[in-house]
């Protein structure tokens, strides 16, 4: 049976400041469930509440209904990997990973076997009698996977664990992890800053700052229909041009210093007149040549601004611009994926984009 | 920080106090005894003398105080004292400087070997060091015999005439100089090579990069250090007591002991010692030391140690050996007064023995003190123990209310001469049931454990800074209780701390001087320490059995620092600072 995660109006006071502000969040049984946002956003805070490590000031914290609050974290069984593995560097890795099961008093013989089966999964099997110091950072992380699985908890907590290796390692162990997930079928609450490893593991992701929830969905959710700059900013990148609403509705009129921009999604709750922002994806962006201009916007089916290019990046698989509008508001556009460079800096050229690709979300500000 | 216990939602201001602090009724109790021990054990006594020093029948007077400084005598005794303090601190950074520029910034072979050769003056106290220098230096002892006979003079050299102040300087400078010496390698390894090398970056030679960057790095080390040996040698009671140096505040307060009730004098020299000490401290913590460089980030610190040219191994060898024959000669004489049968009128003992060593197993007082030093030692580092892990869970894990305080008062004995203390002891609790005249036990228990309480929080606490929080965290969260947790996965991992810092209160005990000597009135009560002062005033054989059991002190306290120095390796200098 899985279990389900709630947060019931959680609060935790550390310092002098709520790292965890009104939190409340339903985690289903058995999902892969992210909690995302900048340092400091309370993520750990949460995270940790869960393990019993923090008890929250206000609020409380249900496993499958039932309240936590008086269960010490020794309790709670609970899996943790840690953000530096925690791995106890007296003890080799199979005490390391028995370790929970000692203290559960399971049987010799049903412990070598769980020990064994758990670094297995972990593909770790061949370095049961290693001490920590003769692993790297990769095979510490999947011990401390191993040591948090085997003791089969109800809920798996991940705090950063990709955080501390390197790029092509990560990529590949979040492919592990998923595969894990899938066939132990837990619960698992996952902690990263890192939206890539978010958008490409989760079931649904929860975006933190300052404290509190902004929005929750899958990952198609919150990338696609950001409800705030905010998201929209922190996943993915976005480009955000400043403008006032001036028409509601199916298509919605911005208008911008740059130019009128149409769009079809957002303006949840937004009034005539209201600041706004108009977020679009840099995919989104086309570049074409100032002399292709096909006469203005036609029916609001296509957004056009006039740009300088300001600098450009080559990636390899793509090329990313910097472009200057007519007010001077920087925007970023990606190309994939071309043989030849479409522009030059100091080029003049006409930025392309679907009203479909464009949310109007109310302005706030930005940073963490 | 976990708090692993759940406390009330209702708030309160009360609440809302308790929210900021990890307290439980556990945390509670420990918290309030140790305060209680504190100030029972230090505090009260401080206070007892002050009072004393500033309060008559008639109230409040500054009439011991005036009577102290209007006499010349009593500034001489004062300024003596002070001189002293700062010639041994002035004499242990010349030696010790080249020694750790030397050591720590090259490599040659053998340099560990140099680096314990260092270390080796420090297992002696200098009371005892000063039996053998008197042998040696005496009116016809072996130098000026050697001295004769070589034709160099016609007449014996009176070397500790002049009111013995430069012997006393010197011992107790060749005795300090290891503690300046690993306070100054600290420092010195501690400067970020980075730094440096943004020095030389900006055209910076080697001596301006020196005297701009290294040296000004290495301050607040520096006086953490000196410190130490200020307080060290400012108070130290046995050295000038055998070299018959009265006029210092350490032997005029020792004498002034027996007769508090009729002599109210005493409270106003210890007065002056706390004045002094805390003056000097100030001094070397605020003004001095500076020390808020901690805050700059350290890049990656690679050593800075280079490989020496064949003329730098040649220089570190002669210096690192020369300062080191120097400093044992006290210990070579001590050495031969306990293996001497006759020696007499001639440079080195004409007729040896080990009968000594035989004798310190038998005769009566040896024999007990050494029963009674390992007694007290032990149950001294036991309440060590359990107070500085406690303390330093307390300081590294717990927030609790008070903590400052709480740090400032275990570190408060490093400032706090033995000499004090024992006063402070003898006097607050005469004539109540741990009256040291009845029974010193408790008190000399108590003393050594006070004493080197801030050692073993260091270590204790060096080893919870070094042990992340979330290696226990992920044992908790696994399913082991937070007791079994510490058992399973604290204590093992800081064992060797604990270990190291044991082994040093213990051997540090063993021969602590001061307070052996002002606390243990009775020759049944009596320390190692104790015991090796009162033979040397025998006649006959008394002086050759104190050097017997000097040199198995001496022994000792070898063993434990190399032991220590296994557990605790490089960092050792961290132990011996402020």
């Amino acid at each position: 049976m899985t279990v389900s995660v709630t947060f019931e109006s959680v609060t935790k006071i550390l310092g002098r400041s709520k790292a965890v502000d009104n939190l409340t969040l339903d985690i289903g049984g058995g999902e892969l469930f992210f909690l995302l946002g900048p340092s400091g956003c309370g993520k750990t805070t949460a995270l940790r509440s869960v393990a019993g490590f923090y008890n929250p000031d206000e609020g409380r914290i249900l496993f499958n209904g039932k309240d936590q609050s008086r269960v010490p974290p020794h309790k709670r069984n609970t899996g943790m990997v840690f953000q530096n593995y925690a791995l106890w560097p007296h003890m080799d890795v199979q005490s390391n990973v028995a370790y929970g099961l000692k203290m559960r008093r399971v049987s010799e013989a049903e412990k070598e076997q769980r020990v064994r089966h758990a670094l297995d999964i972990v593909h770790m099997q061949a370095y049961a009698e290693r001490m920590p110091n003769q692993l790297s950072g990769g095979q510490q992380q999947r011990v401390a996977l191993a040591r948090a699985l085997v003791i089969e908890p109800d809920v798996v907590l991940l705090d950063e664990p990709l955080s501390n290796l390197d790029a092509k390692l990560r990529v590949e162990m979040r492919m592990q992890i998923k595969d894990i997930h899938g066939k132990i079928g837990r619960t698992m609450i996952y902690v990263t800053h890192d939206q890539a490893e978010a958008l490409s593991m989760a079931d649904r992701i929860a975006v933190m700052r300052r404290g509190r929830v902004v929005q929750v969905g899958t990952p198609h959710d919150l990338y696609n229909r950001p409800e705030s700059a905010f998201v929209a900013q922190f996943i993915g990148g976005t480009n955000l041009l400043r403008g006032t609403l001036e028409e509601a509705g199916d298509l919605l009129t911005v208008k911008t210093q740059a130019a009128v921009v149409y769009a079809k999604n957002g303006g949840k709750g937004i009034a005539r007149g209201d600041p706004v922002f108009c977020s679009v994806r840099p995919e989104s962006l086309r570049l074409t040549a100032a002399a292709e201009s096909s006469g203005g916007p036609s029916a609001g089916a296509t957004n056009e601004l006039t740009a300088e290019v300001q600098s450009i990046m080559y990636l390899g698989d793509n090329e990313q611009y910097a472009l200057r509008l007519a007010d001077n508001t920087i925007v970023r556009a990606v190309e994939y994926n071309q043989p030849t460079r479409k522009a030059q800096v100091g080029d003049r050229l006409v930025l392309r984009f679907d009203a479909q690709a464009v949310v109007v979300l109310p302005q706030e500000e930005l940073g963490d | 920080m976990p708090r692993l216990w759940s406390c009330c939602p209702r708030r309160s201001w009360v609440t809302n106090w308790l929210r900021r602090y990890d307290l439980n009724l556990a945390n509670g109790a420990v918290l309030l005894f140790l305060w209680l021990f504190f100030i029972v054990f230090m505090l009260y006594p401080l206070g007892y003398v002050f009072s004393n020093a500033f309060f008559t029948e008639d109230g409040f007077s500054l009439v011991y105080m005036k009577l102290m400084f209007s006499s010349p005598n009593n500034t001489i005794i004062l300024a003596n004292s002070v001189n002293l303090g700062l010639a041994v601190t002035l004499f242990t950074t010349v030696l010790s400087l080249p020694l750790a520029l030397l050591l720590v910034r090259y490599n040659f072979p053998g340099k560990g070997l140099l680096n314990g050769l260092i270390l080796i003056p420090m297992v002696l106290p200098p009371f005892v060091g000063a039996i053998g220098m008197r042998q040696l230096l005496a009116r016809f002892g072996s130098v000026n015999l050697l001295l004769l006979e070589m034709g160099v003079i016609n007449q014996p050299i009176d070397w500790l005439g002049g009111g013995s102040f430069w012997g006393v300087v010197i011992l107790e400078a060749l005795h300090l100089y290891p503690i300046m010496y690993l306070n100054l390698a600290a420092a010195l390894a501690n400067v970020d090579p980075s730094l440096e090398e943004a020095a030389k970056n900006m055209g910076a030679n080697s001596f301006k990069l020196f005297t701009t960057v290294t040296f000004p790095l290495m301050l607040p080390g520096y006086f953490a250090g000196a410190i130490i040996v200020f307080i060290w040698a400012f108070t130290d009671l046995g050295t000038p007591l055998v070299f018959e140096y009265r006029e210092v505040l350490s032997v005029q307060i020792f004498n002034m002991v027996t007769d508090l009730h009729q002599n109210p004098m005493g409270y106003a020299f210890v007065v002056a010692v706390i004045v002094l000490t805390l003056f000097f401290f100030y001094l070397s913590k605020r003004i001095l030391g500076g020390g808020r460089y901690e805050m700059l980030g350290r890049g990656h610190v690679t050593s800075a140690a280079r490989p020496a040219s064949a003329t730098m191994t040649v220089i570190a060898y002669a210096v690192v050996l020369g300062i080191s024959a120097l400093a044992l000669i006290p210990h070579l004489g001590v050495l031969l007064t306990s293996v001497t049968q006759r020696w007499f009128l001639s440079v080195l003992p004409s007729e040896y023995t080990l009968k000594f060593y035989q004798d310190v197993f038998s005769h009566e007082l040896a024999l007990l003190s050494i029963k009674n030093s390992l007694l007290l030692s032990s149950l001294s580092t036991i309440i060590d123990v359990i107070l500085g892990v406690t303390i330093a869970y307390l300081l590294a894990r717990k927030r609790v209310p008070g903590r400052g305080v709480l740090d400032a008062l275990a570190m408060l004995p490093l400032a706090l001469p033995g000499l004090v203390l024992a006063f402070g002891y003898v006097a607050a609790f005469s004539a109540t049931p741990l009256d040291a005249r009845i029974n010193p036990v408790p008190l000399l228990v108590i003393a050594y454990a006070v004493r080197r309480l801030p050692y073993m929080v260091r270590a204790a606490y060096a080893g919870f800074q070094q042990t992340s929080v979330a290696l226990e965290e992920a044992s908790i969260n696994l399913g082991a209780s937070p007791m079994k947790t510490f058992i399973q996965i604290t204590m093992p991992l800081i064992f060797a701390n604990l270990i190291a810092g044991a082994v040093l209160s213990f051997s540090f005990a063993m021969l602590e001087v001061s307070d052996s000597l002002i606390l243990a009135s009775k020759e049944q009560h009596y320390p190692i320490t104790k015991a090796i002062y009162a033979l040397l005033g025998r006649i006959a054989d008394g002086p050759y059995i104190a050097s017997a059991m000097g040199i198995l002190g001496l022994v000792l306290l070898a063993g434990s620092l190399f032991i220590a120095g296994r557990f605790f390796g490089r960092r050792m200098g961290e132990l011996f600072r402020a």
